[in-house]
Order: structure tokens, then C-alpha cells, then sequence
């Protein structure tokens, strides 16, 4: 299942350059370059003569050059240049998909263009915010977009999956959880109150304390999850608002599907405190890096057991009211993508 | 069966929220308290479906439904509205005196 009409990041801004990069998204080849001012481009990554992926061509000027027998496509998605012939038939043309570069990613739209407004993305500011250190990555996930999004909104796996960095035992026994949510959005705010500190918190924070510590998810369809996590010595009012002494992180994840059993995925960490500090923002990435390897190691083998018995029954706990929330509107708004494609089929 | 001359204390009105449950516990059996138009309800907080708190779920419309399988149950009453449950929840007496609040050990009807 996927969501057509939505921006999703296609790949991080250094990943697009003269060279032109294949990416399959919702189960469609696309390529991407940079023409020579910068902007960047997305194709269908299909010759239209014989459809060899326009990936393995190259770059001349403004124009991709197939690899194959040398067809020129322009900006558009035009041909413009058919060797050893004069005439250019009007189908030769690929598809060209709206595109945007914004907090160091690079973004395309699935849906009908017509509908591509860039006031719609997602807001992941905190990557490129002076106020904020940060730090970005990627990972190839072997399992499908949905079984991320999961993840991120049930944090009492942070127990189980990542005892030896951001998790320990207070999270899954201790927190007060509550969840909220609106017809696009869900909230699930966790308060672990006067507990000991995770290892990655004692090691970037310097907490000898208990501490109050907090995460607050936000979902926005179809895959963006904004974690505010930090934590603060027991007492000093976090749980008011007031936050002090402690420390404020951003989690900030972009999945997007690859296909319906494969999943790119964006992440980045930032820090609110010694923002200039390069090396502490690599140490508070690593940390958070080795946890997510946990994480899509944990995916690729939900995924194997999906594959042998698909769609099984499952129980639902307690701490799952911000998945099934979730998943909720994930269907919602597929269902509503599909009858307004069948009332524009029928018109 | 517990005595319907038993009532209990439970917890402090000024706890209680607007437009959300607080959870306590009657003896041994977990119940949700509610506020709804300056009345304060008290009903199973387990659903009757499968085993889900419904004080972590959602209040709309005077009645809460089921974080986890969408059942939804009218707070006053303790009527079942909506699927996937078919069985209503108990509900139990309330007494505010001062800032106490009070709930009958027995369920009404019982």
C-alpha cells in the first residue's frame, strides 16, 4: 500500500550531483542529476526507445545521454537529440517528476503534479537550523515503510532493542504515556519520571542524577516521525515546561517506501546544547546510529516472517494505541486516494 | 460479591481532568473516572472485548473508545455503542464529599 500525493525525500542533497543516481520509489525507477546550475531533476529511469535505465548514462550539459544509443533528453523529459536522425517523434519523452531541495534532502512528489505544492513538506528544520547541531544519514531497510513507522511510535522497544545505548528497563515499566490524535496527526507523549538515565543520555548529558526524561513522537502521514526526547535532573520541572539542566534532542525520520517489502531510510539526530560542537554531534550520531542498525535488523526479520505467512493474526498491547492510530489514518487516506482515482477514471 | 454498603475512596476530585480518564483502582478491579459536564462517572476501565485500558483510549462525545480496537462505550451508562465489543461495562455509584471522591464497592445492578 502507498500514498501517491505526498513529498517524499528522495535522497540527501550530496547523493544528487553530476552523476546521475537510480532510485526505485513506491515501486517506480527514477533518476536524479543536477543540471549545471545545481537544480536538480527527476526522470523516469527508462529510455523511451529501449528502455534501458537512463541511470547508466551521462551527463552532457543540461542533458542526459542515454547509454545505450545515445538519446538526448532535456530538462523536461524531452528528447531533443536522436543520433543519425533529423526528425524527433513527439513520444519520445520520459516522465518528469516534481522535485525540491530542502533541509539537505532532496524531495519528490508521487502524485498528480498538478497537486505538487512545496508549502506541503514536511517540516525537518532542525537539520538545517543554526540553533540546532545535526547530523544525517541513510539506511537501506530489507522490510516494508509501515513496520518503521511502527517502531518509531512504540518507544517501549528501546528496553529490549537498545539496552546498551538509548534504552534501559525504566522505559517500558515506568512511563506515562498518552496519546492524541487529529484526523493527520498523532502524538504520543512518554514521561519517565525520577529514573536512572540511559547510557547514551549519561554519556552526552553527564547526568549523575535520576532524571525526568521525556519523548514526545510526532506522526504526520504517510512516514515522518519528529521525536523531541531530553531529559532533565529529577525535580527541576521538565514535566511543567520548564526545561533546565538537562538535554534536548530532535529524532527526526523520513521512511520512504522502495518498494512494498523495501524501504529508504532517512534519519537524522540534532542537538539543542553545544550546537558548534562537531565532535559531540558525531558522538550523539554514532550512538543513535548503532541503535537504528539494531532497529533494521529487527525489520528484515519482522519482514521474513511476513513474507512466510502473510497478513497473520496479531495482538495488540497496551503501549500500541499510537501505532493502530496511525495505521488508522495511513488507510484512511488510501482509501481516499483510491475513490478519488476512480472518480477521475470514470469521469 | 462486594457489599453495596461499602463505598470507597478513590481518588480527589481536583485529579480528576476535564475530557480525559483518570484511572484507579476499586479493591482489585481497575475503573476509570470521568468528568463530563460537571459529573463525575465511574465505569470498568477494561474493555470488554480483549484486554485493553480505556482510560488510555479516547473521550468524544461522552463516551470512550478503545485505544486498541476502536469498541467505543457511553460514559455515563457504560452502554456499548460500537464493535468490535457487544457487552456493556459496569458502572459504579459515585459520592463527592469535599474533594473526595467515593465509589460504591457493589456495581449498579449487581
Amino acid at each position: 500500500m502507498f500514498l501517491r500525493n505526498f513529498w517524499y525525500v528522495a535522497a540527501t542533497d550530496s547523493e544528487v550531483g553530476r552523476k546521475p543516481l537510480a532510485r526505485m520509489i513506491l515501486g517506480e525507477p527514477i533518476v536524479f542529476f543536477r543540471t549545471e546550475d545545481g537544480k536538480p531533476v527527476a526522470f523516469e529511469d527508462r529510455c523511451a526507445h529501449r528502455h534501458l535505465p537512463l541511470s547508466m548514462g551521462k551527463l552532457v550539459g543540461d542533458r542526459l545521454q542515454c547509454h545505450y544509443h545515445g538519446l538526448q533528453y532535456d530538462q523536461t523529459g524531452q528528447c531533443v537529440r536522436i543520433p543519425g536522425q533529423d526528425q524527433i517523434p513527439p513520444s519520445a519523452k520520459v516522465k518528469t517528476y516534481p522535485v525540491v531541495e530542502r533541509y539537505h534532502w532532496v524531495w519528490v512528489w508521487m502524485g498528480d503534479p498538478a497537486l505538487a505544492d512545496p508549502a506541503k513538506i514536511t517540516d525537518f528544520h532542525w537539520l538545517d537550523d543554526q540553533a540546532w547541531g545535526a547530523k544525517a544519514s541513510y539506511l537501506h531497510v530489507k522490510a516494508n515503510w509501515q513496520l518503521v513507522v511502527d517502531n518509531l511510535l512504540d518507544l517501549t522497544h528501546l528496553a529490549f532493542v537498545h539496552e546498551t545505548t538509548i534504552g534501559n528497563a525504566a522505559l517500558a515499566e515506568h512511563a506515562v504515556v498518552k496519546v492524541t490524535r487529529a484526523p493527520n496527526n498523532v502524538v504520543v507523549t512518554r514521561w519517565i519520571i525520577d529514573q536512572p538515565a540511559p547510557p547514551t543520555f549519561v554519556k552526552v548529558g553527564g547526568f549523575t542524577t535520576n532524571v525526568d526524561r521525556w519523548q514526545i513522537i510526532d506522526f504526520v502521514p504517510p512516514a515522518f516521525l519528529r521525536l523531541d526526547v531530553g531529559a532533565t535532573p529529577t525535580g527541576t520541572g521538565a514535566p511543567q515546561g520548564k526545561r533546565v539542566g538537562g538535554i534536548t534532542m530532535r529524532n527526526l525520520n523520513a521512511i520512504t517506501p522502495e518498494t512494498e517489502k523495501t524501504s529508504h531510510y532517512f534519519w537524522g539526530q540534532a542537538h539543542d546544547f553545544d550546537v558548534t560542537n562537531a565532535e559531540l554531534t558525531n558522538r550523539i550520531f554514532e550512538q543513535i546510529q548503532t541503535a537504528f542498525y539494531e532497529d533494521v535488523a529487527v525489520f528484515s526479520a519482522q519482514q521474513r516472517s511476513l513474507d512466510l505467512i502473510p497478513d497473520p493474526p496479531q495482538v495488540d498491547i497496551n503501549a500500541d494505541t499510537g501505532v493502530i492510530q496511525a495505521r488508522r489514518i495511513l488507510a484512511r487516506l488510501h482509501d481516499e486516494e483510491q475513490a478519488a482515482l476512480h472518480v477521475t477514471a470514470a469521469e | 460479591m462486594p457489599d453495596s454498603r461499602l463505598w470507597l475512596r478513590v481518588a480527589a476530585l481536583s485529579q480528576l481532568p476535564d475530557d480525559a480518564a483518570l484511572p484507579v483502582r476499586l479493591g482489585d478491579v481497575p475503573i476509570a473516572l470521568y468528568r463530563l459536564n460537571g459529573h463525575v462517572h465511574a465505569i470498568d476501565d477494561v474493555c470488554t472485548h480483549e484486554f485493553a485500558l480505556l482510560s488510555q483510549g479516547f473521550v468524544e462525545d461522552g463516551a470512550i473508545e478503545c485505544p486498541l480496537h476502536q469498541a467505543r462505550f457511553d460514559i455515563a451508562t457504560g452502554r456499548c455503542l460500537a464493535p468490535p465489543a457487544t457487552t456493556d461495562l459496569r458502572r459504579y455509584a459515585v459520592r463527592i464529599e469535599g474533594d473526595d471522591i467515593y465509589v460504591c464497592a457493589a456495581p449498579q445492578g449487581a
